[in-house]
C-alpha cells in the first residue's frame, strides 16, 4: 500500500493507494504554524483503512521551506561571496549578513586572484562576533575550480568549529553564479529547522510501527528519501504544483502534449506536458525575486479559481479574490462555479442557489441572468487560454544556441487539456472545447494532487564537465573533483560512461539503484580546444538523469 | 526603463573549418561568462530567440551568384535573422537598445556575392538596414564599424548612399586584412563625406580610440541626425586578438558604446576567444544595459600597461580634423561632382576573396541623378569556388532612389533581357520590394 499527503496552502489531501485504486482519501485544512501535525492527522486519518497490510511507501509534500523562506523565519546566515571581476556587488542583494572577499578563478578553473587570507580572517570574525552560526560561501567558477570554498570551509571547520558551513560547489555544478549563491544561501538558513521536522517525522513514524520508506516530494516532480533531503531541503518548494502535474501525468495518457489546468479556489496554476514530459521553468524555481538552481516545474498561476467572486461595476467583474464558498455550496455571494453550474446547466450543489445569486447581481447590471453568465464564463476561459498560449509562446521562444534548434523550430501542439481540482469538473471542458482539443477529467481528479505524490518515483540528475587539457574533470551535484587517467584521447563515449557510472554511484548511496536502468542523457555537448593552429584537447559537458516518472508498482489506475 | 534587448546566438554547430578561428568554440568562453555571471536573469536584460531570415532579406540587399540559396548555409540565414529579431525588437518598443551577439559575422561580404570574403558571406547589418527600410520606412541610418578590420563591405554596399553615414575605425589597412580603409576612402561621387574611414597605428589604446569617438564620431552623429545607429560590434581591437595588433581593451570597448549608445549593436569579428570576448562581450551587455561597469576587467588587465604616445595621439587628432573637414564639405563636393559628370560614371573594381581564392572583377555604372544618389549597374565576373564561371549583370535601385531612377533602372534590365549577353540578369528594386533574376540561357525570369 502507498500513501500520498500534499501538504497545500489551504488544505492537505492524503490518499491511500493500493493496486490501481484509492482506498481511502483525506482531506484537512493545513495548520501553517504546525505542518508536522496537519501532517500527522492525516496520515492517522488514512492508516485505519490500510488494516494489517503493510504501508511500503510514504510521500509527502510540504510547504515547510516555502513558509520559512516567505516569513524570514529562517536560521540567521552569513553569504561569502567572490564574484571576481564583472557585475557591481550590489547586483547581488541576495540577503542581510552579506559579504564580499577578493579571490577569482576563470571559466577554465585558472586561478587569476588568491584569495587575501586577512579580509577572510576578518570577514569570519565579525561573523563569529555577530553571533551568526550558519555560513554559506560562493565564489564565482567554483563549479570549475573549488579551491577558494574549499580553503574558507577549512579555516572555519579550524578556527570556528562551531560555525557550520555550506559551499555552493557542492550545491550545483551548472553555471551562473547568483544563481549558485542564492540556492547555496537558502539551503543553508533552512537545514537546520528542516533536520528538526524530518527527525520528528521519523519519530512519529517510528512510534506508529511503520517501517514504511520516507520520500519528500520535490519541485522537480521526483521525491528524494527523508536522509538525502536534509542535504537539499530548498528543493522541496513548490512541490504542490509537482504534485499536481504529476498527479495528471499518472492518470492521463502518456506521450501526449497536455496542459494541466489545476483549478483551486482563487487561483489556477497551468503547467505543460510535452510528449509526457512536464515541461521545467528555463531558469530553475524562483525564490522571491532570486532564480536558483532548483529544477522546477513551469507554473504558471492565475488569479482565478472557482470561488473567485463576481462584481459589477459598470461591467462584469471576476475578482481575484473569494468572499467564501460558492453559492451552489452555501455561500452568500454568486462566484465563477455558479456562473458554469448555471451556464452549463450542471446541477452542481444547490443549482438554485446558483441561480438566485446569480439573479441578484443581474439585476444590479441591468442584464439578464443568461447574459451575465454567458459573460462571466467568457472572461473566465479568455483568461485561462490566454495564459495558456503566453505559456506556449515562452516555450517557443526559448533561446536557441545551434542552428539545428533554430532550423526544426519547436511550435507546442496541443492534443488535450488534464482538468485537476475540485472545480475542474465545470471549467475544464468549456476551455477545451474553445481551444478544440479533448479535456480529460478522472474521478480522482480532485485528489490527483495526492495521488501524484503516492506514485512518483526518485529523480536525480548528474552533471559532469570535463576539460582534457587541464586533465580536469568535475560532478555535480556534491563537488565531486577529480583528475582524469588519460588525458590525451578522451572522446565523447567515454565521457558519457564516466557520467552514468557517477550517476549509478549516486543512486546506490540513496538507495535508489533499481531507476539507475532508466537513466536517459539529456545534454551532450564537445568542444575542439584550439591552442594557436592546433587541437589541444577537448571540453565535455554531459548531464545524465533520472527524469520524472512512476514507481514500477505503479501501472496506472482502474477506471 | 525598458530593457536592453539580447540575441545570443553561438552557433555551436557552426565552423567553417575545425581549427579556423571561426570555429565552434568561438563563443564558448563567452557563454561561460554570461551564463556565470547570471546577466541574463537580471531585469534589466530580455533574451530573445533566433529565427531564420528570408531568402528575400538576403536578395533585397546582395547578389548572390547565381543565387541565394548557392552561397549560404542555414548557419547564415539564422544569423542574419538573429539581427533582424533585434531589429523588430528594437522597432516595435519592445527594448530600449538590442546587442546581437551572433556568428558567422558579415562585414566583408559585398553586394555581389559569389563567396566567402573574410569569414563573411552575407552582411548581417546591412540586411538588418534594408529590412528597417522596406518594413518600418527607416530613412537616415549611421553605421559604426568597431571591429579592428575595415568593414570593406559595408563600405562598398553603401558607398553610394548619401543617407546612410558609414564610420569604420580600424587598424591601419597596410599592416592588416583586408588592406584598405584609407582616408581618401570618403564615398562615392554622390554620397562623397558619407564614408569615413580612421586607419589607426598598430597599439592605438582606449584613450586614442576614446578621443576619436568624442572629438569626431559623437559630432558627426549629432549633424547627421540619422533615424537609427547601427554599432558593427567587432571586438578584435582588444589587446589580446591573435589576429590584429591593437591595444584597447574590455573597459574600453563598454566605454565606447556607453558614449556611442548605439540602438542595435551586431557582434562582428574578435578571435581571443578566451582572454578577450568573455569581457568584451560582458562589458558591452553592461554598458547597452546601463549597469556599472568599473568592476570589469580581463584577469591580465593592467591600466598602466597601455599608455598612448603622444606622437600617435598627434596622428589621431590631425586625422580626426582633417575627416571632419571631409564631411562638413561633403554637400559642396556632391553638388560640385554632380554638375561635371556626365549622365553617368563608371568604373572598375576588381575584389579577392580571401578564404576562397577567388577573383571577381567589376564594371560599376552609376546614374549620376540631380535629385537622389542614383542607381547602380554591376557586371560582374568570377570563376567560383566550385570552378563555374558566372558573367553576371545586377541592378540596383536604391530604397531612397526618385521615381526617374526607379524607371530607368527597371528600364535597364528589360534592356538588358533582350540585348543577352550574360549568363543571369538581377533587378534589386528596392523601391518596390521587387527581386528578380532573370536565366538568359534558358529565358526564365523568378520573381522573387
Amino acid at each position: 500500500m502507498l500513501i500520498g499527503i500534499d501538504v497545500g496552502g489551504t488544505y492537505t489531501d492524503g490518499v491511500l493507494f493500493k493496486q490501481g485504486a484509492i482506498v481511502a482519501t483525506v482531506k484537512k485544512p493545513t495548520d501553517d504554524m504546525n505542518l508536522k501535525n496537519t501532517l500527522l492527522e492525516v496520515l492517522d486519518e488514512l492508516l485505519p483503512s490500510a488494516g494489517e497490510q503493510k504501508i511500503e511507501r510514504i510521500v509527502f509534500s510540504t510547504t515547510l521551506v516555502t513558509n520559512l523562506l516567505a516569513t524570514g523565519r529562517g536560521e540567521r546566515t552569513a553569504l561569502i561571496m567572490l564574484p571576481g571581476h564583472g557585475l557591481p556587488h550590489d547586483a547581488y542583494d541576495i540577503c542581510p549578513d552579506i559579504f564580499f572577499a577578493r579571490g577569482t578563478v576563470d571559466f577554465r578553473g585558472n586561478v587569476i586572484e588568491k584569495l587575501d587570507q586577512k579580509e577572510i580572517d576578518d570577514i569570519l570574525a565579525r561573523i563569529a562576533a555577530a553571533g551568526i552560526k550558519r555560513v554559506a560561501v560562493a565564489a564565482k567558477f567554483a563549479n570549475r575550480n573549488d579551491i577558494m570554498e574549499r580553503e574558507i570551509q577549512s579555516k572555519l571547520a579550524a578556527d570556528y568549529p562551531d560555525i557550520s558551513v555550506s559551499i555552493s560547489s557542492e550545491i550545483s555544478n551548472k553555471l551562473n553564479f547568483p544563481r549558485r549563491a542564492a540556492t547555496t544561501y537558502f539551503t543553508a538558513m533552512t537545514v537546520k529547522e528542516w533536520m528538526r521536522f524530518a527527525a520528528e517525522i521519523n519519530q512519529a513514524i517510528t512510534e506508529r510501527g511503520l517501517d514504511s520508506e520516507v520520500h519528500i516530494l520535490k519541485a522537480d516532480g521526483g521525491t528524494f528519501s527523508l536522509d538525502t533531503s536534509s542535504r537539499r531541503p530548498c528543493e522541496t518548494v513548490f512541490s504542490g504544483p509537482a504534485a499536481s502535474t504529476m498527479g495528471g501525468l499518472a492518470l492521463s495518457q502518456p506521450n501526449l502534449n497536455s496542459v494541466v489546468l489545476d483549478i483551486g479556489g482563487t487561483t489556477s496554476d497551468i503547467a505543460l506536458i510535452i510528449g509526457g514530459e512536464p515541461l521545467y521553468a528555463s531558469k530553475g524555481a524562483r525564490l522571491g525575486k532570486h532564480y536558483t538552481h532548483i529544477n522546477a516545474f513551469a507554473v504558471n498561476s492565475v488569479a482565478l479559481g472557482g470561488d473567485s467572486c463576481l462584481d459589477y461595476d459598470g461591467g462584469i467583474k471576476v475578482q481575484n479574490f473569494r468572499r467564501g464558498a460558492a453559492a451552489c455550496f452555501g455561500g452568500d455571494y454568486p462566484t465563477v462555479m455558479d456562473a458554469f453550474n448555471c451556464k452549463m446547466a450542471l446541477g452542481i450543489g444547490n443549482a438554485g442557489q446558483s441561480a438566485e445569486k446569480l439573479q441578484q447581481l443581474a439585476a444590479k447590471a441591468g442584464m439578464e441572468s443568461s447574459e451575465l453568465c454567458r459573460q462571466v464564463v467568457n472572461i473566465v476561459i479568455e483568461r485561462l487560454i490566454s495564459s495558456i498560449e503566453a505559456m506556449f509562446r515562452e516555450w517557443e521562444n526559448e533561446p536557441a544556441y545551434k542552428v539545428w534548434e533554430v532550423v526544426n523550430r519547436r511550435k507546442f501542439k496541443l492534443d488535450q487539456i488534464i482538468g485537476i481540482g475540485a472545480a475542474a469538473t465545470a471549467i475544464v471542458p468549456q476551455v477545451a472545447a474553445r481551444m478544440e482539443v479533448d479535456s480529460f477529467l478522472h474521478d480522482y481528479s480532485p485528489v490527483a494532487n495526492a495521488l501524484g505524490a503516492a506514485v512518483v518515483r526518485p529523480t536525480l540528475a548528474v552533471e559532469l564537465h570535463v576539460d582534457t587539457p587541464n586533465n580536469f574533470f568535475s560532478v555535480g551535484p556534491g563537488g565531486i573533483r577529480g583528475s582524469l587517467n588519460d588525458r590525451g584521447g578522451m572522446q565523447l563515449g567515454e565521457a558519457k560512461n564516466m557520467a552514468r557510472q557517477y550517476l549509478l554511484d549516486m543512486c546506490r548511496e540513496q538507495g535508489m539503484e533499481s531507476y539507475a536502468s532508466e537513466s536517459s542523457f539529456y545534454m551532450e555537448e564537445q568542444f575542439n580546444i584550439i591552442s594557436g593552429w592546433s587541437r589541444s584537447g577537448k571540453i565535455f559537458d554531459v548531464g545524465i538523469q533520472i527524469a520524472p516518472g512512476f514507481i514500477s508498482e505503479y501501472k496506472g489506475v482502474s477506471s | 526603463m525598458k530593457p536592453t534587448g539580447i540575441l545570443f546566438f553561438p552557433a555551436f554547430d557552426w565552423a567553417i573549418s575545425p581549427t579556423h578561428p571561426e570555429r565552434e568554440e568561438r563563443l564558448l568562453y563567452t557563454r561561460d561568462q554570461i551564463f556565470e555571471e547570471g546577466i541574463m536573469d537580471l531585469p534589466q536584460i530580455k533574451e530573445y530567440h533566433p529565427r531564420l531570415a528570408e531568402i528575400r532579406d538576403v536578395a533585397r540587399l546582395h547578389f548572390c551568384i547565381p543565387t541565394v540559396e548557392a552561397q549560404i548555409i542555414e548557419a547564415h540565414l539564422v544569423s542574419a535573422g538573429s539581427a533582424l529579431v533585434m531589429a523588430d525588437a528594437f522597432m516595435q518598443g519592445e527594448v530600449k537598445n538590442a546587442f546581437a551577439i551572433i556568428r558567422p559575422p558579415g562585414h566583408h561580404a559585398m553586394t555581389v556575392s559569389h563567396g566567402n570574403r573574410g569569414f563573411c558571406n552575407i552582411n548581417n547589418e546591412a540586411i538588418m538596414i534594408e529590412y528597417l527600410r522596406q518594413k518600418y520606412g527607416i530613412k537616415r541610418v549611421a553605421i559604426v564599424d568597431t571591429d579592428v578590420h575595415h568593414g570593406d563591405g559595408t563600405q562598398e554596399i553603401y558607398w553610394h548612399d548619401p543617407d546612410v553615414l558609414f564610420i569604420s575605425f580600424h587598424q591601419d589597412g597596410r599592416t592588416l586584412y583586408p588592406g584598405s580603409g584609407f582616408m581618401e576612402e570618403l564615398g562615392g561621387p554622390l554620397a562623397h563625406g558619407t564614408t569615413i574611414n580612421l586607419p589607426l597605428a598598430p597599439k592605438t589604446t582606449d584613450a586614442g580610440i576614446l578621443y576619436a569617438i568624442d572629438e569626431l564620431i559623437l559630432p558627426m552623429l549629432e549633424d547627421f541626425k540619422p533615424d537609427i545607429v547601427i554599432n558593427s560590434a567587432g571586438q578584435d581591437n582588444h589587446y589580446s586578438d591573435p589576429l590584429a595588433n591593437m591595444a584597447f581593451s574590455a573597459r574600453g570597448y563598454a566605454e565606447l558604446n556607453s558614449r556611442l549608445a548605439p540602438d542595435i549593436a551586431v557582434l562582428e569579428g574578435g578571435y581571443s576567444v578566451e582572454t578577450a570576448l568573455p569581457y568584451v562581450n560582458m562589458g558591452l551587455i553592461m554598458a547597452m544595459a546601463g549597469i556599472d561597469y568599473s568592476n570589469l576587467r580581463e584577469p591580465d588587465y593592467n591600466p598602466s600597461r597601455f599608455k598612448e604616445s603622444p606622437r600617435n595621439m598627434e596622428y589621431i587628432k590631425k586625422m580626426v580634423a582633417q575627416q571632419w573637414t571631409a564631411y562638413k564639405n561633403r554637400e559642396e563636393t556632391i553638388a560640385d561632382n554632380r554638375k561635371k559628370s556626365g549622365n553617368f560614371v563608371n568604373y572598375n573594381k576588381s575584389i579577392f576573396y580571401d578564404t576562397e581564392y577567388i577573383y571577381e572583377d567589376q564594371i560599376n555604372h552609376l546614374r549620376i541623378c540631380q535629385n537622389c544618389g542614383g542607381f547602380r549597374m554591376i557586371e560582374s565576373r568570377a570563376h567560383q569556388r566550385t570552378g563555374e564561371h558566372f558573367h553576371v549583370f545586377c541592378i540596383s535601385i536604391p530604397a531612397n532612389a526618385c521615381q526617374q531612377c526607379q524607371e530607368e533602372g527597371r528600364a535597364a534590365y528589360q534592356d538588358m533581357i533582350k540585348k543577352r549577353p550574360f549568363d543571369l540578369l538581377y533587378l534589386q528594386d528596392r523601391v518596390k520590394d521587387d527581386l528578380r533574376i532573370y536565366k538568359v540561357h534558358k529565358d526564365i525570369e523568378t520573381v522573387l
